[in-house]
């Protein structure tokens, strides 16, 4: 592989020109940074918004109701949605919001019955720090989601305030679901009495059905029952009603993909740019290889590679600092109590660096072709 | 017996609806271990001839032959082959690659070659010894005079051990003395190497370091001189 040989060219082409190269880099991985954020935005809300077959749960909500402060529900429907076959448990909430509009950093109280939450309907949750003993013997304590927990620094043991309520961290819980991870749990009673008398009265109800076959049909069911009550119901799957709920968060994202996907095509021109002028400047330079004996193919894949090198540097970089941006920041995008992570993983980082080195292998394919297929004489006649 | 046999070799460019013929039938023998000069005013065909010898440009009529090879019938890439074990390129504005330093210019023939570092170093070190700039192998061209410049360059095309250097008005941006010293150089390699070195020049005295000379005019050869 004599090829491989004349890979230190490539790299010093980019590291004895500094300025052009930084430039160029600076460029990929201010647009890679954009883009990385955009897609983790978007994975965020597939995450949270996609159905899948392990889908058991049903949310109950008040017919023609978008909030918590506003879906108010007898408690005891609890009884009556018990009874309808393929429902295997129901957990009533209460959910109170620090902020009704959409925001990055919005604390929700999910009030739930203790005794039977954490084999119920939070079954899937794990207890990292503190304990789930606490949270069960304390009236005010909560259980906090991870990414509500780093964002606000809070620490079992520590008190904290939000949307007028006052709790003691008992534990930190980490989920499968996006919606635990942003969220306190606490006492329904608790959230219930806290700032207003709303005892009897849920925002939702979490029904989990036997098998997720049976989500349409008891969802149906659920509403049939409730037609005629007063407060008529609304029965959505679980990501449905996220994605009901969170439609405005679900547009402003699908249209911020189209600006992913214009930082894309910013640094295939940056890059194409770039290459363009440093093949246009390097005529002499390429047409001396050629003289030496370089065939012309090994000349356009030095092109290409250093097109790809400089896009795999900069995708990195950018992809890198939206990573650590993001997870350093625990940032979620909440509304009306749902919750739409920003999904930063490595999977991002490696997807971003692939479709950096996809970009410069395009950005370089024309002017490398143009470059291997001059004549030498033409080119020493043209500088 | 013949190293170069060039026979009715014509190169013909197009140029909008014109034809333009810089070398117009030429019939030409240079023998192993030559060291021709090349002469005639802009436009003769020297370079043209030059360029066609080095195989970096093909004829459009006629053979050239070097060595038993026919250069005509190369295919592109063959032809990048071949003059990457035969050919040693010496250009008049050196074309030395910036970014790279004498050494690493140097090397750039040889990594087309089955040579291990080692072996490339001892050959970059070997060549730049002979052409006596080894103490400014770190040194980046603009960090050299013209004169030094040149001497990389020749270490560059002589690197791989080519039977053939063509040189390209090797002296044309020197000063004097060294150009003298380039032209002591050339004249050793081909003395005491017996490379086969084939030289355009417009300067009559460089012709003196040279075995032979040769005249052209409009695309032909109008002189043959030989020198003792």
């Amino acid at each position: 592989m004599k090829i491989i040989r004349c890979f230190p060219y490539v790299t010093k082409q980019i590291t004895r020109h500094r300025v052009r190269s930084l430039l160029t880099v600076f460029g990929i991985a201010i647009a890679m940074f954009l883009f990385t954020s955009v897609q983790a935005m978007n994975d965020g809300v597939l995450e949270a918004t996609t159905a899948t077959a392990s889908d058991t749960t049903l949310v109950v909500y008040r017919e023609d109701r978008y909030c918590p402060a506003t879906s108010q529900l007898p408690q005891d429907y609890q009884r009556r949605i018990e009874g309808i076959d393929g429902v295997s448990s129901v957990t009533p909430m209460m959910v109170v919001v620090s902020n009704c509009r959409t925001s990055l950093d919005v604390v929700t109280f999910r009030g739930v019955p203790k005794e039977s939450f954490l084999s119920g309907a939070g079954k899937g949750i794990e207890v990292i720090s503190g304990s789930a003993e606490d949270w069960l013997s304390r009236t005010d304590a909560a259980l906090l989601g991870e990414t509500l927990a780093n964002r606000r620094g809070l620490k079992p043991g520590m008190r904290f305030d939000a949307a007028g309520i006052t709790a003691t961290v008992a534990g930190i819980v980490r989920s499968d679901n996006p919606q635990d991870q942003n969220v306190a749990y606490t006492a329904l009673e608790f959230v219930q009495l806290a700032g207003r008398d709303r005892l009897g009265i849920v925002t939702q109800f979490n029904v989990k059905v036997t098998d997720s076959a049976l989500l349409d049909p008891v969802a149906d069911e659920i509403d049939e029952m409730f037609r005629t009550a007063q407060e008529p119901t609304a029965t959505f799957g679980e990501k449905a009603f996220i994605g009901r709920l969170a439609d405005d968060i679900i547009e402003l994202v699908g249209f911020a993909r189209w600006l992913g996907l214009g930082c894309l095509a910013a640094v295939l021109a940056l890059v194409a740019n770039s290459i363009v002028l440093g093949v246009q400047s390097r005529i002499a330079e390429h047409a001396v290889l050629q003289t030496l004996g370089y065939k012309s193919w090994v000349i356009a894949v030095l092109i290409i590679a250093e097109g790809v090198l400089l896009c795999a540097i900069g995708g990195l970089l950018g992809a890198v600092v939206a990573l650590s941006v993001a997870r350093s920041g625990n940032y979620a995008l909440s509304v009306e109590g749902t919750s739409i992570p920003i999904v930063a993983d490595y999977g991002l980082l490696l997807m971003g660096l692939v479709v950096c080195v996809v970009i410069g292998v395009i950005a370089g394919l024309v002017p490398a072709w143009q470059a291997s297929r001059r004549s030498i004489v033409e080119c020493f006649r043209a500088v | 017996m013949n190293f170069i046999t060039c026979r009715d070799l014509t190169r013909e460019y197009k140029k909008g609806d014109t034809i333009i013929k810089p070398l117009d039938g030429v019939d030409l023998d240079i023998t192993s271990g030559d060291f021709l000069a090349l002469m005639g005013p802009s436009g003769s065909g020297k370079t043209t001839l030059l360029n066609l010898v080095a195989g970096i440009d093909s004829p459009t009529n006629g053979s050239l032959v070097i060595d038993g090879t026919d250069l005509s019938k190369l295919s592109r890439n063959k032809l990048a082959a071949w003059r990457s074990k035969h050919v040693g390129y010496v250009f008049q504005l050196y074309n030395l690659v910036p970014v790279l330093t004498a050494y690493e210019n140097v090397e750039l023939p040889l990594l087309l070659h089955d040579l291990s570092k080692k072996q490339r170093h001892e050959r970059i070190q070997i060549a730049l010894e002979r052409v006596g700039i080894s103490d400014r192998a770190e040194h980046f061209p603009r960090q050299l005079s013209g004169g030094q410049e040149q001497r990389v360059a020749i270490a560059r095309a002589i690197a791989t051990d080519p039977d053939i250097i063509v040189a390209d008005e090797p002296t044309g941006d020197l000063d004097k003395s060294s150009a003298h010293a380039v032209m002591q150089l050339l004249q050793t390699l081909n003395s005491e190497l017996g490379k086969t070195i084939v030289m355009v020049t417009h300067d009559p005295k460089t012709t003196e370091y040279a075995t032979r000379t040769l005249h052209l005019e409009k695309g032909k050869l109008v002189e043959a001189e030989a020198v003792a």
